[in-house]
């Protein structure tokens, strides 16, 4: 009898706080917590409450029927362009509505430029911006800045990534046209100074003094990243004359280096990425290198990348799982980021996956047709609506009245 | 450097042979409001120019072949409201992804900068955009920074932003007056004024007060050839209490004031822009006043809008004129938004999608649609910059090698 008022209480408190949002009757793929299956997720807040078949969505502030779609974590894209770069696009219009959550600079801001960039546009940004910090103080602003090995200072790059763990995931090398491993090597130092991952985008010319073999197997740390993996010129992952996957590159990716797609206007073509598809070598990470030219004629966006890889073999779940807790895992943000499990930040992703005859292109405007396309309904950023192509969440004009603007 | 690039291509004429053409659309219906086409032609292009519009052009004359059959072929859309100063203020987007993937190969910024800091848009945005972008100078010198600088009449200089529109005649299309919340007439007389002195038009943004209002405005304040933007908006009122059209909007177009559209975040509404509709208070201009807000919810990209538009009743000619001669009239560029042999190649191709497609107005009600307007291909001073179908394109198997990979 003595418990019987504290039983009410509790009970009355959990049918007292209805959910904010609930999806229902979606598929979800939730590889994280491999889930794989028709369930509903609710949101309470910017969390996730609840992931489960049935749920009693009465009292609900909003209720979207998602039956027939594919609900996903938002997705994390590990390379793309924000700021410090020509070709930076601000993300909200072009991240948020391709379902992805998370993006991650890669390398546009240096240490001397990481402030500017912050208050620009990581502040001011719905989506979370995340940062690969580049090892040229300047960041990303061309040749002539970006060869200066001069402005590649470990000690100064450690110190700005310490200083801003909240946002700086690890550090980036990229388009360094000199001889020798300077900027690679100082990057890595840096790495090391700041307990943090290396993203490398080199050129491998003749004249560099620099081999893929020695970089993966020698120099590359378990850990660090090799973007730009479907390119011919960056890192020779496929040998050109025999079409085999290198013998190097499967012994780098079991020592622990990781190999992200970085699609781009230059590193995704279908001769490279089918041959490499074909023998088992797929990218440990989806993604876009999306910036003011790949966003174009390639559309190298997530749901088109994820198309692309399903279109040369690769399940949608695996996709999924390579776009969501793989990317999480290698910036050392799982499970924070990247799962639906319960009390985590409600980035949620709903794609419808179509049927039907789509043209896909590759970095040099190639085309390749396929039978499937993902794209992204709607998206959810910190429990928060923020795109809803199909206006799931809206009443019809004709019955809503004299309506205020409808959140 | 014009005549380097003639000498180049006659030397390159007897390689080519037969192939005079860069690009060729063939079979599409062709909607050419400012020519008076309505019909299936072939549109060819060569050296950034439309070369001919015409029936049956032999696709052998062409590099490069494009089958239209299931598409609208039309000029580049003018979007004469939206908002890339991408490095300016907060709200501001950037241009190409945003316009050119909606077909708009002509973008008017609104008023983001006045004379104090267009120069800096330009050089940072306009010059390096695919996207030609043209502006509204905004009457006040800051621009568009927030109702401190924006309720300021001494920011708003009539001289200097006349005689910034004059140095740049072939950028600054007209004067916008925004967001003014004072209740005198200082924005919209001043912003006349310059329009009236550097022989450009106004582009008013009105919030009526006691002792301001919206009948005054569009009979007295703004001459004919000026713009009122958000005119389906709250803030103005258009329609009676029994939903009917305000005879001082007939007498206003009838004097030759213009009625936009600029959607945006607050300004376009089923419950006004349906009953206008209805009674024939059509658009003359349909733009987005696209921004970081309303380019997510509601979606307010052009082919969006328009598609709003035809779910309402108008007629897919109407739409088009209203984002390519209507436009370009308004703006004063008549060579722009037209298909005409010898004009900049600008064209943009699109779906008219049916099925079942949800349409968010500012207040975010939806409206249940049935057809869908959306570019598949633009064209932009003769180059191909989205092509979301392949249509232009060759598929990799016929391809050769064309990396380092056979």
């Amino acid at each position: 009898m003595k418990y019987f008022p504290t039983f009410l209480f509790f009970a009355g408190l959990l049918s007292a706080q209805p959910y904010d949002l609930v999806l229902k009757g979606g598929h979800v793929i939730d590889p994280a917590n491999s889930i794989d299956g028709v369930m509903d997720v609710a949101v309470t807040g910017d969390r996730i409450a609840r992931v489960a078949a049935g749920i009693d969505a009465a009292g609900a502030r909003k209720v979207l029927d998602v039956k027939g779609y594919y609900v996903t974590p938002g997705l994390i894209d590990l390379h793309a362009h924000e700021c410090g770069y020509s070709g930076s696009i601000f993300p909200d219009d072009s991240a948020l509505l391709a379902g992805t959550t998370t993006i991650v600079d890669a390398g546009g801001p240096g240490w001397r430029s990481f402030d500017d960039c912050k208050a620009r546009v990581i502040d001011k940004a719905q989506t979370r911006v995340l940062v690969f910090l580049n090892i040229v103080g300047h960041g990303m602003l061309g040749p002539k800045i970006e060869d200066n090995v001069e402005d590649m200072d470990p000690q100064k790059t450690a110190a700005k990534i310490k200083e801003n763990r909240d946002i700086i995931v690890g550090i980036k090398t990229a388009h360094f046209g000199r001889p020798g491993w300077a900027a690679i090597k100082n990057a890595i130092e840096a790495g090391r100074l700041a307990d943090a991952p290396v993203m490398i985008d080199d050129k491998i010319f003749s004249n560099t003094g620099r081999t893929s073999r020695e970089k993966l197997l020698d120099i590359m740390r378990p850990g660090d990243i090799q973007t730009h993996m479907f390119n011919d010129r960056q890192v020779e992952i496929v040998d050109r004359f025999t079409g085999k996957v290198q013998p190097y590159a499967v012994e780098a990716r079991k020592r622990g280096v990781l190999f992200d797609l970085g699609h781009g206007a230059g590193s995704f073509l279908w001769p490279v990425a089918s041959k490499a598809m074909a023998q088992g070598f797929p990218p440990d990470t989806i993604s876009t290198d999306l910036h003011a030219n790949s966003i174009m004629l390639p559309e190298s966006d997530m749901p088109n990348c994820i198309s692309k890889m399903m279109l040369l073999g690769m399940t949608l779940q695996d996709a999924i799982a390579r776009s969501t807790v793989n990317p999480a895992k290698v910036i050392k943000r799982f499970p924070e980021l990247g799962t639906l499990g319960e009390g985590r930040v409600a980035d949620i992703a709903v794609f419808e996956l179509r049927e039907g005859v789509f043209a896909f292109k590759d970095a040099w405007h190639k085309k390749r047709l396929g039978s499937r396309k993902l794209e992204c309904v709607l998206t959810v950023r910190g429990g928060k609506v923020a795109h809803d192509a199909n206006g799931l969440g809206y009443p019809e004009w004709t019955s809503a009245g004299e309506y205020e603007v409808i959140e | 450097m014009r005549r380097g690039l003639l000498v180049l291509t006659l030397l390159a004429a007897p390689c080519g042979a037969q192939q005079i053409y860069d690009l060729l659309l063939k079979n599409g219906r062709v909607i050419d409001p400012k020519n008076q086409r309505n019909a299936v032609l072939d549109v060819a292009i060569a050296g950034g120019k439309i070369a001919r519009v015409a029936q049956s052009i032999p696709a052998a004359h062409a590099r490069v072949v494009v089958e239209a059959g299931d598409y609208y072929v039309t000029p580049g859309l003018i979007d004469i409201h939206a908002h890339f100063d991408a490095q300016g203020a907060d709200l501001n987007l950037n241009p190409d992804h945003n316009a050119l993937r909606f077909g708009v190969t002509t973008a008017v910024d609104a008023g983001s900068s006045g004379w104090k800091n267009f120069e800096a848009f330009k050089s940072n945005v306009i010059d390096k955009a695919d996207t030609r972008l043209l502006a509204f100078l905004n009457i006040v010198g800051a621009g568009m920074y927030g109702a401190e600088v924006e309720d300021d009449v001494a920011q708003m200089d009539v001289d200097a932003a006349a005689a910034m529109a004059r140095k740049y005649p072939e950028i600054i299309v007209g004067i916008k007056t925004a967001h003014y919340q004072p209740a005198d007439w200082e924005a919209v007389d001043r912003a006349v004024k310059a329009a009236e002195r550097s022989a450009t038009v106004a582009m008013v943004d009105f919030h009526p007060k006691p002792g301001r209002g919206y009948r005054e405005l569009i009979l007295q304040h703004m001459r004919p050839g000026d713009i009122h933007t958000h005119f389906y908006g709250r803030l103005t009122p258009q329609l009676d209490a029994a939903k009917k059209v305000q005879p001082y909007m007939w007498e206003a177009r009838k004097r030759g004031v213009l009625f936009d559209v600029g959607h945006g975040s607050g300004s376009f509404w089923f419950r006004i822009a349906a009953p206008a509709i209805q009674q024939g208070f059509l658009p003359d201009t349909i733009s987005t006043d696209l921004h970081k807000d309303s380019v997510m919810l509601p979606r307010a990209t052009l082919t969006n809008v328009m598609s709003k538009f035809l779910n309402l009743g108008m007629t897919l000619e109407q739409v088009i004129a209203c984002v390519t001669a209507n436009p370009a009239r308004a703006i004063r560029r008549p060579e722009l938004g037209a298909l005409t042999e010898g004009g900049e190649a600008d064209v943009a191709v699109l779906a008219l999608d049916k099925g079942r497609f949800a349409l968010l107005d500012s207040g975010h009600g939806k409206l249940t649609a049935d057809k869908r307007i959306r570019c598949v291909l633009t064209v932009r001073a003769g180059k191909v910059v989205w092509d979301t179908e392949g249509l232009s394109l060759t598929d990799w198997k016929e391809a050769g090698p064309y990396s380092n990979f056979k």
